[in-house]
């Protein structure tokens, strides 16, 4: 550590025999805004595609207000990142119902398999945009264990249903046997 | 240097959880989208915290299987096993005793319960 202490000493004395401190202010002020200025040109943003999601899970982001975002294969309803949520959250003046259907889906970026839970929210009338249907691994009501065609609002306060949410659980073991 | 590692330890760490076995894979995936995570339930779905209060009472080891939410899981009789000892030791800090085999719980399933809430009363009053 005392050598990194006395290279540092050696710096700041050498610098303040060559500089003036007018100099280094005007320096420092260009560095402050030139820093500030610099994400505003007009660059090719490559690298926000395979930045980390709200919730920790990586991978090209894609669109979620679109219907084949990853996350979405075994959606049925309308999403709420169209509707003034996100896919993680419910729009202002709904609530989250505690029950859920549960599928898996797998995130291109990384070829594994997650566990994914389309919370629905309720408490005001039906979204109506971004319709999104895909119900991959979904089956027919008699199956009711792996059936998404009910209101799942049941379990909330309110039961009429605005839009679905995609939220990652956890990773999966495996993808849904129904795949 | 030592502050270095541990942050990133943690960023290691605090990605997304991956579940820990088959037993809660099959947990999340089948039960607990209406069960919940914390086994809490709703107000259509009872909670799993009741298991306390039944488990070790006459014909509960046998009830538990024969609910129409197990016995008609999409679960190989194999993982349905193990996930129930999973999920008792889980609900009642005990595991069932002897586990429940892949056999028994075959045999269970394949009768379910017609009036799950009659048997469950029966259960719960017998013992008074």
């Amino acid at each position: 550590m005392s050598r990194l202490d006395r290279w540092f000493e050696g710096l700041t004395r050498q610098s303040a025999r060559r500089v003036s401190r007018r100099n280094w202010l005007s320096r420092f002020g260009g560095v402050l805004v030139g820093g500030a200025t610099l994400p505003l040109l007009p660059v090719a943003r490559a690298a926000e595609k395979h930045t980390v999601g709200e919730d920790g899970v990586k991978g090209p982001q894609g669109d979620p207000t679109r219907c084949e975002y990853w996350r979405h294969c075994a959606i049925d309803g309308f999403l709420c990142s169209c509707c003034g949520g996100s896919h993680t959250a419910c729009p202002p003046g709904t609530e989250m119902s505690p029950v859920t259907w549960i599928g898996t889906c797998r995130n291109p970026a990384d070829g594994k398999d997650y566990i994914i839970s389309y919370n629905d929210c309720c408490g005001k009338s039906f979204c109506g945009r971004c319709m999104c249907n895909r119900n991959e691994g979904e089956r027919p009501l008699y199956h009711w264990y792996r059936n998404n065609d009910l209101n799942w609002c049941g379990g909330a306060k309110t039961q009429t249903y605005s839009c679905s949410t995609a939220i990652v659980v956890k990773t999966a073991q495996e993808p849904q046997p129904e795949k | 240097m030592r502050p270095l590692i541990a942050g990133a330890l943690f960023l290691l760490v605090s990605g997304t959880a991956a579940a820990d076995s088959y037993e809660e894979h099959d947990y999340i995936l089948s039960c607990s989208g209406c069960h919940r995570m914390d086994g809490s339930g709703s107000k259509v779905v009872p909670s799993l915290q009741g298991l306390q209060e039944l488990a070790g009472k006459p014909g509960a080891r046998e009830y538990v299987i024969r609910v129409p939410g197990t016995a008609q899981a999409p679960l190989s009789d194999e993982r349905l096993a193990a996930m129930m000892n999973w999920l008792m030791q889980r609900f009642t800090g005990k595991a069932p005793k002897p586990l429940y085999s892949t056999k028994e719980v075959g045999r269970l399933r394949s009768t379910p319960l017609r009036d799950p809430i009659a048997e469950r009363k029966r259960i719960l009053n017998a013992e008074r």
